[in-house]
């Protein structure tokens, strides 16, 4: 399966009377996004109002509590369209041509569950740990009606749905436009690929997915994963909006859809694609909190990695605690059948960072317990009432003079365990 | 927690779901249970049926904490 992705880049995004993309600069109405955002009924049945905002690079922002971050694409050619399943019909993706544009991004903020959302901070020591803080950010903050409180599930829904509507409508504003740079991805079927590539180690990506339930969830062409067995995806599939974050969890090492979209492991395999090795495909694999699900996933993992007769599999995961067990049996399983594992995951070593580690062979995406000091900043665009009770805050986190005290997990993608922020450990 | 009273001389029944995990830390006893969000319940059955399944869940950790163990055991249902 082919597909061609056009880089649109993006300088600049601009507050206007009329919604388009014009030598970089994105002007956005947002009244118009905002009626395009309640055409849906279960936006309209749930969310009171939303207040659109933008945040640059460098300027003193603090978002929060951020929700989703969602890249905007469109597709231009091939079957199906962003978001399957869910915005677009179901047909399969991941081939003909896709528009991005690129180095902006939809970011959803607002109360849902509040100490499970992250911090998004544009300036200062805090932007340095997210890479989202290097992005144009339209910001759509979402304000529940009353009594969302007992329908926390229906709310999340709602409020997913306006962030994938806002980067459709957002994504359909570069369909016709000339990308400034393109890119091809191919992956070949078995046979294919073997004739192909005769001497080059197949290697799969084993990519676990988010699906305790509670609203810690991922979908996965508008399926609930939690309700999936192991399968096979094209890794193309993940570019067009195949999989989403639905996740109200540890800002530090969830997966937004944005991470989803520009998944740097499917990045560096195509990179290595035909030279060094054998890019074949991804496995997707649910996290479950039924033991009979860990035990009936992972054997499918293990199974699926057997059956495409690979050498090495990269298995990345998402969350911690209990997801750990699930990465250790798939890991484990897979190599019980002669495939070379390594893992991509993430620590909780203490705030001095002496506890133990996972494993003797991983590569880590840092320590979501380092404590950071956040200074205060200008402008807040959503609320900081949930600063103390934020999964890595504590009670007096937010400071008398507005600073934050914290550990790395309150930052949205600090500690990404697809590897695709910037700490690590040797 | 389940090493620490035992080497007080007590035994103890480990009642968890990631049984896995249990085994790696040492417990002796291990009674499985439903799941990591509701180990001893299940939100999705009637309370009638809940109130049969806990029943079952306490009285095979009761009959485990007066089994002999040689090794570490899972007691399955």
């Amino acid at each position: 399966m082919k597909l061609e992705l056009g880089y649109i880049q993006m300088k600049d995004i601009q507050f206007s009377k009329e919604c388009k993309v014009e030598n970089g600069t994105l002007y956005v109405n947002p009244d118009q996004v905002i009626d395009f955002l309640y055409q849906d009924d279960d936006v309209k049945d749930w969310v009171k109002s939303f207040t659109l905002d933008i945040a640059r690079p460098g300027e003193s922002v603090r978002i929060t509590p951020v929700k989703d971050v969602i890249e905007p694409r469109v597709k231009v050619e091939g079957p199906g369209g962003m978001f399957p399943g869910v915005i677009a019909k179901v047909d399969t993706v991941g081939s003909g041509k896709t528009h991005v544009l690129r180095g902006m991004a939809i970011v959803t903020a607002g109360k849902i569950v509040g100490f499970q959302e992250g911090i998004i901070d544009m300036t200062g020591p805090g932007a340095d740990y997210t890479p989202f803080s290097k992005l144009l950010n339209l910001v759509v903050v979402a304000e529940p009606k009353d009594g969302y409180q007992d329908h926390k599930h229906e709310y999340e829904h709602a409020v997913r749905i306006a962030g994938l509507r806002a980067a459709s409508f957002i994504g359909e504003l570069g369909r016709n436009l000339t990308p400034d740079d393109t890119q091809s991805f191919e992956t070949y079927g078995v046979k294919e690929g073997i004739e192909k590539l005769p001497n080059l180690p197949r290697v799969a990506y084993v990519h676990m997915l988010q699906s305790q339930g509670l609203l810690h969830d991922t979908y996965v062409y508008g399926v609930d994963a939690k309700r999936t067995l192991t399968t096979i995806l094209n890794p193309t599939e993940t570019m067009d909006g195949a999989i989403l974050s639905g996740n109200c969890v540890s800002a530090c090492d969830k997966n937004t859809t944005y991470h989803h979209q520009n998944n740097p492991v499917v990045a560096e395999l195509f990179a290595a694609h035909g030279k060094t090795l054998n890019y074949v495909c991804n496995i997707i694999t649910n996290e479950n909190v039924y033991l009979a699900d860990k035990q009936r996933s992972s054997d499918w993992t293990a199974k699926l990695c057997r059956l495409l007769d690979l050498d090495g599999a990269i298995v990345s995961q998402e969350g911690f605690g209990n997801p750990d067990t699930d990465l250790i049996m798939n890991t484990k399983k897979i190599e019980q059948q002669g495939v070379k594992t390594t893992i991509i995951t993430d620590e909780y070593a203490g705030q001095d960072g002496k506890s133990q580690s996972l494993a003797d062979a991983v590569v880590t995406g840092g320590n979501a317990n380092q404590v950071i000091i956040l200074p205060k900043l200008d402008k807040i665009i959503g609320m900081l009432d949930y600063v103390d009770v934020i999964a890595g805050g504590h009670a007096g986190s937010l400071r008398e003079d507005g600073s934050i005290e914290a550990e790395l997990q309150v930052i949205t993608g600090a500690t990404n365990e697809m590897g695709f922020n910037t700490l690590s450990a040797r | 927690m389940v090493k620490e009273i035992e080497r007080a001389g007590i035994p103890v029944v480990h009642m968890c779901t990631v049984t896995p995990i249990s085994m790696t830390v040492g417990a002796n006893r291990i009674v499985p249970t439903i799941a990591i969000p509701h180990p001893l319940g299940n939100p999705a059955l009637s309370p009638e049926e809940e109130k049969t399944i806990r029943r079952k869940l306490v009285s095979r950790a009761l009959e485990a904490l007066s089994t002999e163990v040689e090794d570490q055991t899972i007691f399955e249902a």
